[in-house]
């Protein structure tokens, strides 16, 4: 962990529980996170680390606990909820592009309906942002046009359009073909040094390794490592731990 | 190559233009036909008129109150819902004639003193109801068959659930609603005939009179065939182009 003691605390969980119906998503997750840090959230299937992203910012509500983002605590609150959605940032694993419009409008409409910025600023600001992930080309391409991994590459400009603080990654490359992974893994390792605030699902270990500046494992809806990537992957302490990474090591 | 898919644009106009034209000169051709059609070009030409009229008008407020009640269909406050299933289930139940009917002889008596509707406005507002409850169903699909994860990435980028709906939702909904309105819309065409039995005087109550009084019923209800065929396959062209315009973006 990037000593957190100067940092600002930009995210808190505490305690959080989700549950779906009888089974437990999510038992009692507590975690800080801090303003510049990369944490990449890893474990199992069905382990809850999706969920637990979910959860900060309200596409998943919380059963239990407390969720403070930026000050701002998450709950039924409308304006609370509309404030922190304004500030954190999703790139989800199927892209989830509005199909139905350019790429251009599509980076452009969330700046133009909730900042309420002008057309042709949000315009110039969006091909700024193409031409940050190469894709300066494509803006009056539809959706469908692209492949997927220039589709990600897309959610992640139009995900940063809205100049978030933070940015969650629900498994950004997980529906992606493996050649296409590397393309969209490039911009967010630039991200990274960005000094953004990222949360990464993931299965990518040795984007984790490299990129971030802390770990969380993932097991059975709770957070059983906390760590320093070098920590986790030469020595985890838990064996669901070392069972996992046994698992993934293959083919590495 | 089909000329409507690569031109829609120009196909609409030219549909649209055709119509008017036809309208606007049916009686031309017409008259230079033998009797009984001859003398009583004048008469299909108004018929004609009435009959488009009709169709435009409550087709137009069909879609509306469709588009209306498909979204009350899935809201969340339940009385909205009850209501708007009350309304679908009451009007595919029962006979159009008997809407109709209702509209002109029963409507009269439950509205307040002074209120008087003309027999066309009777036949628009019954054609309406009934449009707009086919068209329910046919929205209400539309809706349920964008995928969720748009309206999170839009609830994600920040907007409210009108912004995404309005954005996001109801374009790509009605992309896919589309053909069946369009259907709807084709039998309507037809259906405004039975604003005959109220006295409109539209396309075949024109023919009913101009075979009555010639008693030559062969060529005066081919004409009027002709006529519906010809408005139908102009809708039906126009429909079809619209549908070629909204699929951009669209996987083949």
């Amino acid at each position: 962990m990037s000593d957190p003691n100067n940092q600002k605390q930009i995210i808190v969980a505490r305690n959080v529980d989700k549950r779906f119906g009888s089974f437990y998503a999510l038992r009692g997750v507590s975690a800080t996170f801090f303003e510049g840090q990369v944490t990449a959230i890893v474990g199992p299937s069905g382990s809850g680390k999706s969920t637990f992203l979910r959860t900060l910012n309200r596409l998943e509500t919380h059963d239990g606990g407390e969720i403070i983002v930026d000050g701002i605590e998450l709950n039924d609150d409308i304006q609370h909820l509309d404030a922190i959605r304004r500030e954190v940032g999703m790139v989800f694993q199927s892209f989830n592009l509005f199909s139905h419009l350019t790429i251009l409008r599509n980076i452009t409409l969330a700046p133009m309906r909730v900042r309420k910025m002008r057309r042709d600023e949000a315009e110039a600001k969006a091909l700024a942002l193409l031409d940050r992930v190469g894709l300066k080309n494509q803006a009056h391409k539809y959706p469908v046009q692209l492949s997927g991994g220039q589709q990600q590459r897309v959610a992640i400009a139009r995900a940063l359009a809205m100049d978030p603080k933070v940015l969650l990654f629900d498994e950004p490359t997980s529906a992606l073909d493996p050649e296409m992974v590397n393309e969209v893994l490039t911009v967010m390792r630039e991200l990274a040094h960005t000094g953004i605030t990222m949360l990464v699902v993931t299965h990518e270990m040795g984007f984790a390794r490299e990129v971030a500046d802390r770990v969380i494992f993932f097991d059975e809806g709770t957070i059983l490592e906390d760590t320093t990537p070098h920590a986790f992957f030469t020595n985890p302490d838990h064996e669901r731990a070392q069972a996992f990474l046994s698992q993934v090591r293959h083919g590495f | 190559m089909n000329w409507t898919k690569r031109y829609p644009g120009w196909t609409m106009f030219g549909s649209m233009v055709g119509l008017l034209f036809f309208l606007w000169g049916v009686a031309i051709p017409l008259s230079a036909a033998p009797d009984p059609i001859g003398p009583a070009a004048q008469q299909f030409a108004e018929g004609t008129r009435i009959t488009v009229w009709l169709t435009v008008i409550s087709g137009s407020a069909g879609v509306v109150l469709g588009v209306i009640a498909g979204m009350g269909k899935l809201s969340k406050f339940l009385p909205l819902r009850w209501l708007c299933d009350f309304y679908v289930w009451l009007i595919r139940g029962t006979p159009l004639l008997l809407q109709i009917l209702f509209v002109w002889l029963a409507l009269p008596s439950i509205l307040p003193e002074g209120v008087v509707l003309s027999d066309f406005a009777c036949a628009a507002i019954a054609l309406a109801l009934n449009v707009g409850a086919y068209n329910t169903e046919c929205v209400r699909a539309g809706i349920l068959a964008v995928p969720h994860g748009q309206i999170e990435a839009a609830r994600a980028l920040g907007l409210t659930p009108l912004q995404g709906f309005v954005d996001v939702v109801l374009p790509q909904s009605l992309r896919v609603a589309l053909p069946a309105l369009a259907n709807n819309l084709a039998s309507l065409v037809k259906d405004s005939s039975l604003a005959y039995v109220i006295s409109v005087v539209e396309l075949t109550m024109v023919g009913y009179r101009v075979q009555a009084e010639s008693y030559q019923p062969v060529p005066v209800f081919l004409t009027i065939g002709v006529i519906y065929l010809i408005l139908t396959t102009a809708f039906t062209t126009l429909t079809a182009a619209l549908e070629t315009r909204l699929e951009v973006g669209q996987k083949r």
